[in-house]
């Protein structure tokens, strides 16, 4: 049934280059977010372990010229936020939501690669600073004027307007991918794929793109606004000139906490889709999970003063009341993601437990959200370290172990091969062991009074014990990135040949060959249920009872290590 | 406009997947969606702009502050050109409206005459806000004169860009309009167009009355 | 028919509960012990940050035992629930069970009302303003130096502390008072911040924040550390000040002592000294290279062309590093004679307190 006499493996898409800088199509394209995403991730590594390195001790030991410190943590920080996290996940979007609703590809497919190429021109534009007098942007990823207006003492050269011009159009590109998202998931889908049997991973990547169409927008005229003062004498943030400096805050707030959801809710997509896979059971839960994910875009929108809290200007008890309202359909989430393991069948391949490390990490990540929505305790720790180790929390620890869930996950759908999963264990045991030390001492450091941004402290303030543990871990993290490549590099290669359903999994993508057919689908199963696959495996969804059989003659090439050990399946 | 939508039966125990994504869902077009969530991230640009607009002229007028500023308020004379501009783009709104009926009655002729007046319309009002623009530079208003300055020619400047963004739109569904691309049951882009240049004319209003009507 | 129900040795599940155990002892020891203690905020040093820190100890509370909770389901699951060689059969297909998704719908939603109310009542003691405070500051942030003045009833001006922090430096209050800080920025934004007040208020150009707080009446002779908090740019990591606690007496014979400063006249330079000059423009000393005699006062006559936010003043330290003489600021649009100790030949640099980027030669021959 499957397309069994395409070739499986890599050689499908060894194209030439050509073919590749102007195709269109989704799966290519996907791909080639993910790559470009991991590269931005490695060069936003690489300033990440030069700003911890400064850090270890006290004392000026790299950043003889500080400026450049301040540049690093910059470019560090819009590096992974808007080309490595958005991106990537755009990017598994890209490859996996045409797939799962049973699509050919994305509605406009010559618009995706348009959104793709985007993307590197933007970083090349935003890394260019570095060559111009005066570097690149130093005034933190936020950009708050008066620090980010021209002046001799604020950013007088080229390369914040580089960040701006950088940031419209990396903007633009997730503006025109989410009308493509929202076009492609509402007219696209397959027959009998309603909007309730659409796999959680579309949903979020649907609620995401609404996030986005609405969010970004409002961003861009944030940072038209700011190149128009720095430019032309405008006078919106400068109050210098009758401009208000919070004003840019509050119109950059208004996008940047979605886009907070936008940067996790597609990686909470791809736990969604691991943990019923290696749990053999159902997403405990779906509806609710459904309208938790909606529930938060929602209130995404009315929370984005908590990031003011100090600011004098916001009123606290509304932001206040709503920052804590969110916690509750993102605590739904939590409970029914366990609940999908409680009573099932696990089976800890490498995609299940970067799942849990997304769990466990995103739990605290939620927790340490709290403190900072009282907003007497967000007096306390507001711009410390505390809200650095938050957002790594949630962002490290959630959306980039979702990330690599979902890399381990579909990399098999992706290239026809498995990865190694030793290889894969060690990656996660450095990963998660590093992430923590580099991570929660800054709960300590925050608490005892370490502010962000800074590039030395003073020797005797009891920062250093915890500052040069977090640059261990820092260096441990980068380290974990070994394997990590060389299981890719080797496995492209040499991996085992996955065959289409490596996982036993539920939804559309693996009801096709691997890699897919340009055109994705020669058949479609029927679809009666958010798991057609499952339905089809165990015999058209009267769930409970495995017949154990294949009927697909795809399945002959799967790999044996997959069923239960030790059983004949 | 509706696309001849498949009501397919999922009884089968497998579906021809090339049968069914190849046609389209029922109702809307793909290309009319995507047009109506792109102008949903303008809505959302220019609530962006219009936000700032509203916090700065607080912040600057009150307590005896005059908004306008004294010195510019004559140039800001809503009965002047720029009321006839407004007329003009008004009535270019209902000529791209007339367009779309006749090409969905399959009248090419009719929507070639509307389309037209509407590119012409646009190109005008185009002109008309480049004079008005010279008018208040002779002024020495500029953008960078102030927050009045910054905010009003931010508001119209981004304002006239997306009109002539429109304009070109309009001379592509005009030029494949005479050269026969549309019918009563293929014209999507031009309701795509239309949509579009009445966004830009909702947001002219807007712009016309809190820039000049609003006292 | 459904899956068989599955049989497992009741070890697992002793096993399975001894780890959730081991994960209470752990983060119970971890808590009791020192490292524990970093996970709570620095000593409250006001009645306000009293305040704080109770309101942390609550949250802290709730978060302990909702990560206790959360994450010994989840190691209970994964050590229950793995597939074993006997797991051939699906298990239950369960799909949810609304009970359940309400359930754990409204506990949260109590907890975070509860947390909302107390952070509510918490607030009104923290951030609370008056009409009538027994000392007004005006604390005024400028690139990269902060600058501490003292009003009256009225808003008029007493005195000004200009230096933040060392040796007779910092914003001296009376313990037990209830004090007053405005806030004002001429040029970015910048933070007040002092760790052990748990507090910190946003400077911001063109608005003016205030806030209040009340010393301990025990913390009299205490100096507490404060820093800039918000990014201002790149001596932001040098913008530092210090808060000194003093009793109400002391304190009103350091600003006594303050005012006299301020009124006297500065010592004429010694008749006869070299004179040299210096301008400050642009954050850079025009100047980079200056000749003194050896072993004679000398005096520099400063010119500050910067705007008027921009505070500058020259320092001289040895070639060892050793500060050997320190000017105060001066702002920006002003001029002053700095009178400078007799000093030994050799090559000295001189330089801003203020930004590190400005800097020179002093040769002394």
């Amino acid at each position: 049934m499957a397309t069994h006499a395409l070739s499986p493996a890599v050689a499908a898409y060894r194209g030439g280059l050509y073919e590749w800088l102007t195709t269109t199509d989704h799966k290519k394209i996907g791909m080639m977010y993910v790559l470009n995403s991991f590269i931005f991730f490695l060069i936003g590594g690489i300033f990440a372990l030069l700003v911890r390195s400064e850090l270890a001790q006290p004392g000026i030991q790299i950043f003889t010229n500080e400026h450049v410190y301040n540049e690093s943590f910059s470019i560090h920080a819009t590096v992974m936020i808007f080309l490595f996290i958005i991106p990537m996940l755009a990017g598994l979007g890209n490859y996996i939501v045409p797939l799962q609703i049973g699509a050919p590809d994305m509605a406009f497919p010559r618009i995706n690669a348009l959104s793709f190429w985007m993307l590197p021109l933007g970083g090349i534009l935003l890394l260019a600073g570095f060559l111009t007098p005066g570097g690149a942007a130093a005034a933190g990823w936020t950009s708050y004027p008066p620090l980010s207006e021209r002046g001799a003492l604020a950013s007088p050269g080229p390369g914040q307007d580089l960040w701006l011009a950088s940031l419209v159009l990396i903007g633009t590109s997730s503006i025109l991918g989410a009308v493509n998202f929202i076009v492609t998931i509402f007219k696209m889908r397959a027959p009998g794929m309603t909007l309730f049997r659409m796999p959680i991973m579309v949903w979020t990547v649907l609620v995401t793109s609404v996030l986005v169409l609405m969010a970004t927008p409002v961003f861009t005229s944030a940072l038209v606004m700011l190149f128009i003062d720095r430019n032309y004498g405008g006078s919106f943030f400068n109050p210098a000139t009758g401009g208000i400096a919070v004003l840019y805050q509050n119109v950059f707030w208004f996008y940047s906490h979605p886009a907070v959801y936008v940067m996790v809710l597609p990686a909470m997509g791809v736990i969604s889709e691991v943990l019923p896979v290696f749990s053999r059971k159902p997403l405990f839960g779906y509806k609710a999970f459904i309208f938790a994910t909606a529930g938060i875009g929602a209130l995404g929108f009315t929370v984005w003063a908590h990031h003011m809290f100090t600011t004098g200007a916001v009123f606290l008890p509304f932001f206040s009341l709503m920052t804590a309202a969110i916690g509750v359909p993102t605590g739904v989430k939590m409970f029914n993601w366990i609940f999908t393991m409680f009573r099932g069948q696990l089976t800890f391949s490498t995609p299940l437990i970067f799942s849990i490390g997304f769990l466990t990490m995103f739990l605290v990540g939620g927790i340490n959200g709290v403190f900072s929505a009282a907003v007497p305790v967000d007096f306390a720790l507001h711009d410390t370290y505390w809200v650095v180790a938050h957002l790594h929390y949630v962002l490290f620890g959630g959306s980039a172990f979702g990330v690599f869930a979902g890399i381990y996950y579909w990399f098999p759908k992706m290239t026809g091969r498995m990865l190694s999963e030793s290889l894969g264990k060690i990656h996660f045991v450095l990963m998660f062991v590093g992430f923590n030390l580099t991570f929660f001492p800054m709960h300590m450091l925050g608490l005892s009074g370490m502010p962000r941004r800074i590039a030395d402290y003073a020797s005797d303030a009891g920062w250093n014990d915890w500052n040069l543990v977090a640059t261990i871990g820092g260096f441990t993290i980068a380290i974990s990135m070994l394997p990590f490549i060389w299981n890719v590099l080797v496995s492209l290669r040499n991996g085992k040949i996955a065959g289409d359903d490596p996982w036993e999994g539920n939804t559309l993508e693996w009801a096709t060959s691997s890699p897919p057919p340009p055109y994705n689908f020669d058949r479609l199963p029927e679809i009666r249920s958010e798991r057609p696959v499952f339905d089809q495996r165990h015999g058209l969804g009267h769930g409970g009872h495995a017949n154990g059989g294949h009927d697909d003659p795809g399945h002959d090439d799967a790999p044996k290590s997959l069923p239960a050990p030790g059983a004949a399946s | 406009m509706t696309a001849d939508a498949h009501a397919l039966t999922a009884t089968a125990p497998a579906v021809d997947a090339h049968a069914a994504t190849t046609h389209y869902r029922r109702g809307i077009s793909n290309t009319i969606l995507g047009m109506i969530l792109f102008i949903t991230s303008e809505v959302m640009f220019f609530s962006g702009l219009f936000a700032a607009y509203f916090a700065t002229r607080a912040a600057n007028s009150g307590n005896g502050v005059a908004w306008p500023p004294k010195e510019l308020g004559h140039v800001l004379d809503p009965l002047g050109p720029i009321l006839i501009a407004t007329i003009l783009l008004i009535t270019s709104s209902f000529t791209c409206q007339f367009a779309v009926w006749s090409i969905r009655k399959g009248d090419r002729k009719g929507f070639i005459r509307n389309i037209s007046i509407t590119f012409v319309l646009g190109i005008i009002f185009l002109g008309m806000q480049v004079f008005d623009y010279t008018l208040l530079f002779g002024e020495g208003m500029t953008l960078g004169s102030g927050p009045f300055g910054t905010t009003y020619f931010t508001l119209t400047g981004f304002h006239g860009a997306h009109v002539f963004g429109g304009v070109l739109m309009l001379g592509v569904i005009l030029y494949r309009g005479m050269s026969g691309q549309f019918s009563s049951k293929h014209h999507d882009a031009v309701e795509a167009v239309s949509l579009y240049w009445h966004f830009v004319d909702v947001v002219w209003i807007l712009l016309f009355s809190i820039l000049y009507l609003i006292p | 028919m459904s899956s068989s129900p599955r049989k497992r040795p009741a070890s697992e599940a002793i096993v399975a509960g001894g780890v959730v155990v081991l994960l209470i002892a752990i983060v119970a020891i971890v808590l009791l012990s020192g490292a524990g203690r970093s996970l709570y905020p620095p000593k409250a040093a006001t009645h306000e940050a009293a305040a704080t820190s109770g309101l942390y100890d609550i949250v802290f509370a709730i978060a302990v035992a909702v990560f206790l909770a959360v994450e010994g389901l989840i190691v209970w699951s994964i050590l229950r629930y793995r597939r074993r060689p006997e797991d051939v059969d699906l298990p239950p297909q369960t799909h949810g069970n609304n009970f359940v998704e309400v359930l754990w719908t409204l506990i949260p939603t109590v907890i975070v009302l509860y947390l909302f109310v107390v952070s509510y009542n918490t607030l009104n003691t923290v951030d609370t303003v008056t009409t009538d405070p027994d000392i007004r500051i005006q604390a005024i942030a400028g690139q990269f130096q902060w600058q501490f003045e003292y009003l009256d009833a009225q808003g008029n001006h007493i005195a000004t502390q200009t230096k933040p922090n060392g040796d007779g430096g910092g914003m001296a209050v009376p313990v037990g008072e209830r004090v007053q800080v405005t806030l004002t920025s001429h040029d970015v934004i910048h933070a007040w911040y002092v760790p052990r007040f748990l507090f910190k208020r946003d400077v911001i150009p063109g608005q003016t924040n205030k806030f209040e707080f009340t010393v301990n009446e025990d913390e009299a002779g205490q100096t507490f550390r404060g820093q800039c908090a918000e990014l201002c740019g790149t001596g932001h990591r040098v913008m530092l000040f210090n808060v000194v606690a003093m009793t109400p007496s002391d304190f009103d014979a350091w600003l006594q002592n303050l005012i006299a400063v301020e009124n006297a006249t500065p010592p004429p330079a010694p008749s006869g000294a070299p004179v040299l000059k210096e301008e400050a423009k642009n954050i850079s000393f025009a100047q980079t290279t200056l000749q003194a005699p050896a072993n004679a006062p000398f005096v520099i006559e400063f010119t500050n062309s910067d705007p008027s936010s921009i505070t500058h003043d020259i320092d001289i330290k040895d070639s060892g590093g050793k500060v050997v003489a320190e000017q105060d600021t001066i702002p920006g649009g002003t001029k002053q004679d700095y009178t400078y100790p007799a000093l030994p030949a050799g090559t000295y640099t001189f330089f801003c307190s203020i930004h590190s980027n400005m800097t020179g030669t002093l040769t002394v021959q």
